[in-house]
Order: structure tokens, then sequence, then C-alpha cells
């Protein structure tokens, strides 16, 4: 493997996986190889070969790059690049992963999973909508009447085991275990570097189609209930019914452990008002810091 | 600063060395951060399940469903006891049942002003009800079956009685008399008796052994209730 590349005699290559660690690296002596000097240095043509090698095709799974120093290392009288300059050499050199710019892309998109998004509002608005307007539809009440709970039950189910994973990570289930007990599991997803957290705006077109379309459902109870049409009121039951248990199942997974939804309720509450009155004093604190470890 | 011992890209050496070997010999001078990822090979049972339904595709998802409900359907037909058929409950059968029972038991015609709105509603509220009902019923007589558990089984249960519902409205083609009755009273008796078996070998043994009969009865009302409707259908 290290034939491979050519480092240069007196260079050990650190070997790198994946892309993004880095290990220990020895700081050879500057003074050896005065034709090429380091790469964060002004001279930028004279480059050792790992960097060439980028468009050569790739090694069997380990890049090599020679040492990286830092500024001071420079030989004298050549002034050091800016440190994210070298910082992104340093990443291009070593992108590993195939198909790299799809999940940059991914992950810089606002929204990652449009038709799932599409189908979430889909089926909920197609209901409230087809039960507002059969009346210029058809005049048919069971024909308006099992549109209405197809979509109902399709959207349930789509919002179930669909949506929720895809747009927020979050599940909930029913379990039932040997002794024939049943439990309701609820779980969210870990953010962990291997996965991409939700996107705001998916997180949230997911939440408000999730709690408007039941209040929608309880307005047409009320109103099916005064005006004495009683016989959408079987249907307006199933509809509240279906959709108060999805949000049900989905706050009880958002909110984990805490079992205390006062609190909960609150500090949503209090976050979402005082982020819309003041947004910029909710970016997280050292942001730009962070952006040093974009990969 | 670090000593370099060998130089690994000579390619004269053809001696193979083993990786890492000369790291050994490396003291760093500066602090250089270092990150990187730990996989742990071994995960709990439970995350495995977790992990393998989180991240499947949507097509995966509804496959699985589909499989699920027509498993549930076949047991139906062949009933046996089976634990397992009954932890996965579903509630897809018993809906898809009870639409296409109440379709077919509407009378009158479909364009008109009364289009058998109230019979619609009313096959609808008997089904879920009575189902609930039972229940309950199972429940408060100390059965430990879960809620939509029983409600799956008691949905799925009316199959055979949608079968003799699409066998009577056949029968009912013909030309009326008594022998389109007794045809049509034989199936549904038929059709009846395999309900109840149906359902029973499900929910009788969830419940302690004096308790059975009690627990069977309402089962037994509430498809009577349903095959007692489908006799007495006409079209008008």
């Amino acid at each position: 493997m290290h034939a491979d590349v050519n480092c240069g005699q007196q260079w050990r290559c650190p070997q790198r996986a994946r892309g993004r660690g880095t290990l220990p690296s020895p700081a050879p002596a500057r003074a050896a190889e005065p034709t090429s000097p380091a790469r964060d240095c002004a001279l930028g043509p004279a480059r050792p070969a790992p960097t060439g090698d980028r468009s050569g095709g790739r090694t069997e799974g380990l890049r090599f790059r020679p040492h990286r120093a830092s500024s001071r290392s420079c030989p004298p009288g050549i002034p050091a690049l800016p440190q994210r300059e070298a910082l992104v050499d340093d990443t291009e050199d070593v992108s590993l992963d195939f198909g790299n710019e799809e999940e940059l892309a991914f992950r810089k998109a606002k929204i990652r999973h449009p038709v799932a998004t599409f189908f979430h509002l889909f089926f909920r608005v197609s209901a409230t909508i087809t039960y507002v307007g059969c009346d210029w539809f058809s005049r048919s009440f069971v024909g308006c009447f099992v549109t209405v709970l197809l979509l109902l039950s399709f959207d349930f189910w789509s919002v179930k085991n669909v949506t929720g994973r895809l747009l927020v990570g979050l599940r909930w289930w029913n379990q039932i275990d040997e002794d024939g007990k049943s439990h309701w599991i609820f779980e969210a997803r870990k953010v962990s570097p291997n996965t991409v957290a939700a996107t705001e705006a998916e997180a949230r077109v997911f939440w408000l189609g999730l709690i408007i379309c039941p209040m929608i459902w309880i307005v047409f109870f009320f109103s099916s209930l005064f005006s004495l049409k009683l016989k959408w009121l079987a249907l307006v039951i199933a509809g509240i019914s279906l959709q108060a248990a999805n949000l049900y199942g989905y706050v009880l997974c958002k909110m984990g452990g805490e079992s205390d939804i006062s609190k909960v309720t609150a500090s949503f509450l209090s976050q979402t008002v005082l982020q819309t009155a003041c947004p910029r004093d909710f970016q997280k604190p050292g942001l730009e810091g962070l952006e040093i470890h974009k990969y | 600063m670090a000593e370099a011992a060998e130089s690994p890209g000579d390619p004269g050496t053809a001696t193979p060395r083993p990786l890492f070997a000369g790291l050994s010999d490396i003291s760093i001078s500066q602090d250089i951060p270092v990150e990187g990822e730990i996989t742990i090979p071994m995960r709990s049972r439970i995350r495995e399940f977790d992990s393998s339904t989180l991240n499947e595709s949507v097509q995966n998802t509804i496959m699985r469903d589909l499989k699920a409900v027509g498993k549930k359907f076949m047991h139906v037909l062949y009933p046996r006891k089976s634990n397992t058929l009954l932890r996965d409950w579903d509630l897809w059968g018993p809906l898809i049942l009870c639409v296409t029972l109440a379709l077919m038991l509407q009378r009158g015609s479909v364009d008109s002003e009364k289009d058998g709105g109230p019979q619609f509603a009313e096959v609808f509220v008997i089904v879920w009800f009575g189902a609930v009902t039972i229940t309950l019923n199972s429940k408060l007589l100390g059965g430990n079956i879960s809620f939509f558990q029983s409600l799956c089984v008691l949905g799925y249960c009316i199959l055979p009685l949608t079968v003799a519902m699409l066998v009577c409205r056949l029968v009912l083609l013909t030309e009326p008399g008594p022998i389109n009755f007794m045809v049509r009273l034989f199936v549904v008796i038929v059709m009846f008796a395999w309900s109840i078996v149906a359902s029973t070998a499900f929910l009788a043994d969830s419940q302690p052994p004096n308790r059975k009969a009690l627990a069977v009865y309402p089962v037994f009302l509430f498809y009577f209730v349903i095959s007692w409707m489908i006799l007495t259908f006409t079209p008008q």
C-alpha cells in the first residue's frame, strides 16, 4: 500500500480512515525537502505527489497525505496560507466516500424527502376537502363516506409508518409479548454523525399538519352535531380518533422520558414565541467554531 | 521531532512489515485533535429490530403489512390455534370487510336522496360498537387479551359472513320463492357457525376456564345480529 503513493523518502505518511480522523502525524524535518515545502505555505504549485493522486483514481480505501504543518513550520520568507484554505485542501484530498457530492447536496437540501412530505399532507387535506365538498362532487352519501374513510385510513397508515420516521425520525408502535401483555413503544431516532437530523422545514410541515387537521375535524364534529346532520357523525368521529391517535403517539415520542406534559408544552410554546420574536438570539452559540468541523 | 526510523516509500525493501509498526516510535510535539468513529459490532436484539424497520424502504413496509393482512385472512378460512398470529394485530381487514358488508347491505338506488345512508351508517355502528362492547365484556371478565387484539379477531371473523352476503345477493338475482329462502338460510347458518368457530379458537383461550361460556355468548349474539341483517335483506 505504501508503494502506491509517493510520499517522499523522509516522510511517514499517516493513514487516515474514512476521511474523518486525524492520526498523529510525524513532523519531518523541513530542511531536508527544499523542493517541496509544506502545502499550506504560499508556494502552491510545488505540491507533493499525493495531491496529484486525487485525479488518478483512488487507492484501496486509504488516502495518504503529507504532513499538514501549521504555519510556523513554513520555511522562512514564505508566508503561510490562512488556515481555512489548508483545511479545504485537506478535505478535498481525503474525500473517500463515494457519492459524497450527493450526500452533501442531500444534507444541504431544505426538504430531503419531498415525496413523503407531499403524501403527509395529501391524504389529510384531500380527506378534509372531500368531506367539505361532498355535496358538490356527488349526491351519494355512501360514495362520499367510503372515500373519506379510505383517505383517513391511508393517512393514518402513512403518517404512522412512513412519514414519521422519514421526516422527523420518530416512531411508535404496539408490541405484544409472550404473556399477552401489550406494550406501547415510542422511540426517537438519535442524531449521530451517521444519520442526518430532520431539517427545520420538514419538521415544521410535519408538526403543523399533525396538529391542525384534528382541530379542523373537531370543528366539523360540532358543526354536524349542531346542524343535526347526524349521519355524518360516525365519519367525523372516526376522523377525529384516527388523527388524534397519531398526534398523541408522536407527542409521546417527542417527549421521550419526560412525563410532565405541562412542562413540555410550556417550554415548547416559550421557545416558539421567543424564537419568532427575536430569532438571532437563538442561534446556537459557537456556531462559527463548528464550521471548521464540517465535512 | 519524530524519528522516522525506516522509510516506507522505498520500494527496494522487499521485506513485508506489519502495518503501523513504525508508529510506535513517534512522539508528538503538538496537539493534533483526534476524532473517529467507533462501531460496536454487537447489538442487542431490540436494537436490531428497530434499525431493521426504521430504515426500510416504503415498499417493504407496504408489502410487509399486506402479507400480514393476507395471512390473517387465511387463518380465518382455516382456523387453527396460533398464538403468534394474534401478536401482530391490525385493523385493515376489519375495515375492508366492514365497508364491503355495508356496501352490499344498502338498499335503494345510488343516486336518490334517501340512498341508503342510514342503513350504511347503521351497519358500521353495529359492527364497530358491537366489537368494542364484546371486548370490554371480555376484559371485565378477566381475560388477558388486549383491546385491539380482540377487535382484530372479531373483525377478521366477519369474513365468512361477508362471503355469505355475496352468495345471498347472487341467489336473490334469481326468482324469489321458498327454495330461494332455504338456500340463503342454509348458507347463512353455515357461515355463522364458521365465524363462531374461528373466533372462539382465538378468544376462548384467553379466558379462565369457568368463564369461557360467558365470554363466548356475546360473540354469538354479535354474529347472530349480523346474520339476521344478511338474511332479511331484500333489495328494492
